[in-house]
């Protein structure tokens, strides 16, 4: 039967794009009268005039002949199980899809597209449950809100309160209003990567906060200019942060001591910024000089380093990110990052390019490390750094020449390597 | 005598509002926000109702509404807790600690009083 309906799906298909036969036949290169018995399914239709309609019409020839059509009714069979509880005239899909084939692809294409949202909702209702930055976000937006709710009531309705009192009030508003659009935009720059607002606070520790504002270079520690307490004072930091940024501090003194920066700079150049030789040549291990790379002072003779280190679950413990390879905040990124490759081969660096979909690319170098001696019976606890670059030019010509590249991305989302193995979540911008 | 009642929240404006808003009724109020110093704060001030935040620096509320619940002196003390947390779970644990009354920021004021008074009275 559904072979039989060729004719009526054309005549359908033209009724739909406002076509008179004169105007269809007239493309196909056939007279008017014998579409006229095409349509009727008095004549059947194969290859080129098949295609020539098709095209004309703008669908796949397989559409209009039996294959495709089938696809099309087992799409429509799928949407009417997904809504169960509407009742369906489940024995005339087929009639139904010959008839009005416009009307077919519709309905199938969008309950494909309801069906990708709800996917789609799913995952990003699950993302920001468990963000821990949003959340904390949403609770400062909820007490400034409290405050101002709290506090204009008061103002309103109780107007015998002393003039001392009422100014402090509307104070307390106003800083509440200025804190308010401030987490406001922080939330706003969160959801907006390419803002040129990079420093947001919201999720930031103290130190890295710290960081980002020296563009990852402390000047005053490098050249013994200030103390770390002289930094830490002026900070007001809370004694939890106070110990945190602390400990912090010192470790960068520690580094900025160990290789200190006019020397590391001076025998960086003549090994062209390469961190296996300048480990080599500082008898120093893989993991500092990755640290010392990524923090440098930002000169056109410098190239730019970031840094991710991760623990063995892969979750972010410190990192320094560029604009062109911006880290997602919690878990989700490329499996294919050869920071996690790193974590099964430890001791062993891997260098790699990284080539992402939309052209950028990045010399790297992994390495994974114990971080205590290992216990009989116990598993060795390991973390792992990943030093990136997109100045590979600068690095040792033969690096690259001998560096395997790896076809990667930053998270599945926006990652547009569709046929990728090792993706579990869908493109976002494939949904249409 | 007036009734007194100890505000244990992290937010300085909150707290400003909160005392206004209860010292206008007529109760004393006492305020800390410090989680840590929290326990010690309640045991001394001996107030007649705790107003509890959950997220608070060093210890959290959930926890504060646990140590309050397990020593004797204070254990039958009132507690309103009063959090941006509202989840069904937060809801729920906070009930399994022995929270006398949950409420969710932002608050209305006069609903806030009501139940303050409903507390303290029965």
């Amino acid at each position: 039967m559904a072979g039989a309906l060729l004719g009526t799906r054309i005549r359908e298909n033209r009724k739909a794009l406002r076509l008179t036969q004169k105007d269809l036949a007239k493309v196909a290169g056939i007279s008017a009268s014998y579409l006229n018995l095409i349509e009727h399914n008095r004549r059947g239709i194969a290859g080129k005039t098949l295609n020539t309609i098709a095209r004309a019409l703008s669908v796949e020839p397989s559409e209009l002949s039996d294959g495709m059509n089938q696809a099309l009714v087992d799409r429509l069979k799928s949407a009417a199980i997904r809504n169960k509880q509407i009742k369906t005239e489940g024995d005339r899909i087929e009639e139904f899809t010959a008839r009005f084939p416009g009307f077919a692809r519709l309905i199938a294409r969008q309950s494909d597209q309801i069906n990708i949202r709800d996917e789609e909702f799913t995952i990003l209702s699950d993302q920001l449950k468990h963000d821990p930055y949003f959340a904390e976000a949403m609770h400062l937006l909820l007490s400034n809100i409290t405050t101002i709710r709290s506090t204009a009531d008061i103002l309103a309705k109780n107007k015998k309160i002393p003039l001392e009192t009422s100014n402090r009030f509307i104070d307390n508003l106003a800083n509440e209003a200025l804190k308010l659009s401030k987490t406001a935009e922080d939330i706003f720059d969160y959801f907006e990567p390419t803002s040129e607002k990079q420093v947001t606070t919201l999720d930031l520790s103290p130190f890295e906060v710290l960081l980002e504002k020296n563009k990852f270079y402390l000047d005053d520690l490098e050249n013994n200019q200030r103390t770390v307490d002289e930094i830490l004072t002026p900070l007001q930091l809370s004694s939890e942060d106070y110990l945190k940024t602390k400990n912090s501090l010192n470790a960068y003194a520690e580094m900025a001591r160990n290789l200190p920066i006019n020397l590391f700079l001076e025998v960086a150049e003549k090994h062209s910024f390469d961190a296996i030789a300048l480990a080599k040549h500082f008898n120093s291990d893989i993991l500092s000089i990755c640290f010392r790379l990524a923090h440098l002072p930002n000169k056109s003779n410098i190239p730019k380093f970031g840094i991710i280190q991760c623990d063995a679950s892969g979750a972010v413990l410190y990192r320094k990110q560029l604009n062109s390879f911006s880290l997602p905040r919690y878990g989700g990124a490329c499996p294919l990052w050869p920071v996690y490759r790193s974590l099964s081969q430890p001791l062993q660096p891997i260098r790699a390019m990284l080539d992402m979909p939309m052209g950028d690319r990045f010399h790297t170098i992994s390495f994974a490390y114990p971080t205590e001696v290992a216990q009989i019976g116990m598993p060795a606890l390991t973390e792992a750094v990943m030093l990136f670059t997109p100045d590979y030019i600068m690095l040792p010509k033969i690096s690259h020449a001998q560096t395997p590249q790896l076809a990667v991305g930053l998270q599945c989302t926006v990652c547009s390597r569709r046929e990728c193995s090792s993706r579990r979540a869908s493109y976002l911008l494939d949904n249409e | 005598m007036k009734k007194s009642i100890a505000i244990v929240e992290d937010e300085p404006f909150i707290i400003e509002a909160l005392t206004f808003l209860l010292e206008n009724e007529g109760f004393g109020v006492s305020a800390i926000s410090d989680g840590a110093e929290a326990i010690n704060f309640i045991i001394k001030s001996k107030p007649d109702l705790v107003i509890l935040d959950i997220m608070l620096p060093n210890v959290s509320g959930m926890k504060i509404l646990e140590d309050v619940r397990a020593i004797d002196e204070i254990s039958h003390l009132p507690v309103l807790m009063l959090t941006a947390k509202g989840q069904k779970k937060d809801r729920r644990a906070a009930e399994d600690a022995g929270v006398s009354k949950f409420m969710t920021k932002p608050f209305d004021n006069e609903e806030l009083i009501k139940h303050v008074k409903l507390m303290i009275n029965s």
